[in-house]
């Protein structure tokens, strides 16, 4: 019958071209990326696609809503073939199995050793690598060197130990009623995760151990930490709407130009060079109480797959992260915003660029990624004890109230980490 | 011939000629109305219980688990620490809504050119979201750039910047008086309508007989707009015991998490936490809860008089 083998030869050759190796067609797969990625991302999907062999439809999604619309897409078989996932979620997903096993492919890539080292900590789960390194994010400190120079400061050294960040605060603060030493989020466990707990990581401290089965939150470390923020609230070197910041004016503050020293992220240099060119700033470690210590959050994204994605879209999307970490891909994520993930080709990704870059890949290289399947709960939420003792014991009135914050806050963090799967 | 021509006469019975609906005539009448009953609430409320008998994470697989949330739910202090002041909130709500619907209802219900305008600037912060309303309420309470702690620094009230967000207290009432500023306009025209539809002869007839106001509100105002009153005060009260918005986008909860409510713990559970299942059994319990507050307002309320 002509008509059989008509359809025979179309399936013989659907099954060939899944087969032959080298006629991989021109395939397309979707991706997505948290609206923090939508600086670096689109140029990067850009570049990609006008190289034409496969083409990325990238959408950017909301921060706050990415996990709960991945969950809903993910119910209704419609997840995104890819996903540039925010690294301290890939524990959570690949435990619930959203996520494709990526090991072997990480492992065949020859600069596999070069990759961050933190974000693949996170990426991994048992032996199985479910995310390999996107992008980088890093914290570190800024100071106004204008107001610096007002306060008699010398306005081309930051700080170097918490000590110094108080003196510098006080020096500052001294300019007059509207100005002030020192500004943080005190109501944003996100901002404080990744601006707070370094102080503590350079101090050697931690808030998690046992592979973050247990809270540490009532170290000696961590309760100095917390002791020397709340003398600078204490002492009003920092504007009283902090206590109540929620995040909206993390990055603002210090914008604003009346804040003489404010811990902040990699994204803030892009974003001030180019809002706030005027703006005359320095970029330095967050420290450790002494000279010499430092730390950062590691932050950024890990590169997903979607445990139900097709097999044909697969070459696709490794051609795509292979793009991302040649020498090209990495000067665009670095050229808007992202910190290179990929550590030998630091010096080349560089040139050219604001040496404040470089401060923040360093800071990156000694940085911290947290690991915990229920990060959400204990250090995102709004409400979680992370977040709720930072702020308690921040503005607390009394020693011993600021004790009590913290002897709760470590009871309810390890009450929700033993409930936890 | 006179068996054609239907009565005039008012009080006749129909005549036996006229068409008679049947009873599944009148089920195809609302039909349509059944149907979206059914799938815009049946469904979600069978989904609801459903979910709530399993471990359902917002990612991975969901697991039948049986009543096990509800045990859960009984010894769960922090739903019943957000389930009391969700009470709280609502009798203070409550009350200074429907006081100041009432006063503004009794103010705004004669005739007149000036008249129409007092009515549309109570009601025109109904007609403003409630989250445009709570980010510009948290913008005037903030302590760096808004207005409230310049105003009461001029007005000589406190020496110090006053952040009205950072204190239990201070927080509370500030978002209380946002929701009756928001809302008193809503029943207002709910009460309005009652008022006007209370015949001017009663009200004359005891003026001339020497009623006082007071009087006159007791005993004639008040058993005359029972029912829209009763009707308010239900949707007061249900609205309040769902509140979620305003305490989520001014306060997050704070100052120390004690202003999460009822809603607002759901939503942790179940977006937060991503344990849609627990979550699904705090809202069956949080509308068992509402049924029953809805069912002994209603019989408090209900008009004896029509029994």
């Amino acid at each position: 019958m002509n008509f059989r083998t008509l359809t025979n030869g179309v399936a013989l050759a659907t099954l060939g071209m899944g087969f032959v190796p080298g006629i991989a067609a021109a395939e397309t797969f979707s991706l997505w990326v948290r609206s923090d990625g939508s600086e670096f991302m689109p140029p990067l999907v850009e570049a990609f696609n006008a190289a034409g062999a496969h083409q990325v439809n990238l959408q950017i999604v909301p921060v706050d809503e990415l996990v709960q619309r991945y969950a809903i897409a993910s119910a209704g078989g419609s997840a995104p073939d890819a996903l540039s996932l925010d690294l301290i979620y890939t524990p959570a997903f690949a435990e619930a199995g959203q996520l494709r096993d990526l090991t072997d492919f990480a492992q065949s890539l020859p600069y596999f050793n070069e990759l961050s080292p933190a974000h693949l900590s996170v990426g991994t789960v048992g032996d199985q690598i479910y995310g390999v390194p996107f992008s980088g994010d890093a914290s570190f400190l800024l100071w106004n060197k204008d107001l610096y120079e007002q306060a008699g400061l010398d306005p081309e050294k930051g700080p170097e130990t918490w000590a110094e960040i108080r003196e510098h605060a006080e020096a500052v603060s001294a300019l007059g009623a509207e100005t002030y030493g020192f500004y943080f989020s005190g109501n944003c466990g996100g901002c404080n995760i990744f601006t707070f707990a370094p102080l503590i990581w350079a101090t050697d401290g931690d808030l998690l151990a046992d592979n973050g089965r247990t809270a540490t939150l009532d170290s000696d470390e961590v309760v100095a930490a917390i002791a020397f923020y709340r003398g600078m609230a204490n002492d009003n070197l920092v504007p009283a709407g902090a206590q109540t910041d929620s995040g909206s004016n993390f990055f603002a503050a210090f914008a604003n130009g009346n804040i003489g020293i404010s811990p902040s992220g990699s994204f803030a240099i892009g974003a001030l060079n180019n809002n706030y060119p005027d703006l005359n700033y320095g970029v330095t470690f967050l420290p450790g109480q002494e000279s010499g210590q430092f730390s950062s959050f590691a932050g950024g994204d890990n590169f997903v797959i979607s445990a139900r994605t097709d097999d044909s879209k697969i070459p696709a999307i490794e051609a795509f992260i292979e793009f991302a970490y040649s020498l090209e891909g990495q000067k665009i994520l670095v050229a808007n915003g992202a910190v290179p993930v990929r550590g030998d080709l630091a010096g080349q990704v560089f040139e050219g660029l604001d040496e404040r870059y470089l401060v923040s890949a360093e800071a990156m290289a000694n940085g911290r990624t947290p690991y915990s399947t229920v990060f959400n709960d204990i250090i995102n939420s709004r409400n979680g004890p992370w977040i709720t003792t930072l702020n308690r014991a921040f503005f607390a009135q009394s020693e011993e109230e600021m004790m009590q914050a913290v002897a709760d806050g470590q009871a309810e963090m390890q009450a929700i980490i033993d409930a936890a799967p | 011939m006179s068996n054609t021509v239907p009565d005039p006469s008012p009080d006749a019975p129909p005549t036996p000629r006229a068409p008679r609906r049947t009873d599944w005539q009148g089920l195809v009448y609302v039909l349509p109305a059944l149907g979206l009953v059914a799938v815009f609430f049946l469904v979600p409320l069978g989904m609801t219980m459903w979910m709530s008998l399993h471990d359902w994470p917002l990612l991975g697989n969901p697991r039948w688990i049986g009543t096990a949330n509800y045990t859960r739910l009984w010894g769960d202090t922090s739903f019943w620490n957000a389930m009391r002041f969700t009470v709280i909130y609502t009798i203070v709500a409550t009350i200074g809504l429907m006081g100041v619907a009432m006063a503004l209802a009794l103010m705004v219900q004669s005739e007149g050119r000036a008249i129409t305008m007092y009515r549309t600037a109570y009601f025109l912060p109904v007609v403003t979201g409630f989250a445009s309303a709570s980010l510009l309420w948290a913008w005037l309470a903030n302590v760096d750039a808004g207005l409230f702690s310049p105003l009461v620094q001029m007005l000589g009230i406190t020496e110090g910047r006053v952040n009205l967000l950072a204190r239990f207290d201070l927080a509370f009432w500030s978002v209380t008086i946002m929701v009756v500023w928001k809302m008193a306009g809503f029943y207002m025209v709910i009460l309005m309508s009652g008022l006007q539809s209370i015949p001017s002869d009663y009200q004359e007839a005891a003026r001339i007989d020497g009623a006082s106001w007071f009087q006159r509100f007791r005993w004639i105002t008040m058993p005359l707009v029972r029912q829209p009153f009763a009707l308010a005060l239900i949707l007061c009260v249900s609205g309040s015991m769902l509140a979620f918005d305003q305490f989520y986008i001014i306060l997050n909860g704070g100052p120390r998490n004690q202003t999460i409510t009822a809603v607002y713990k759901i939503f942790n559970e179940s977006f937060v936490s991503f344990r849609l299942g627990y979550g699904s059994a705090l809202s069956v319990v949080l509308l068992i809860i509402l049924m029953v507050l809805s069912a002994i307002q209603l019989w408090l309320l209900r008009d004896k008089g029509d029994k």
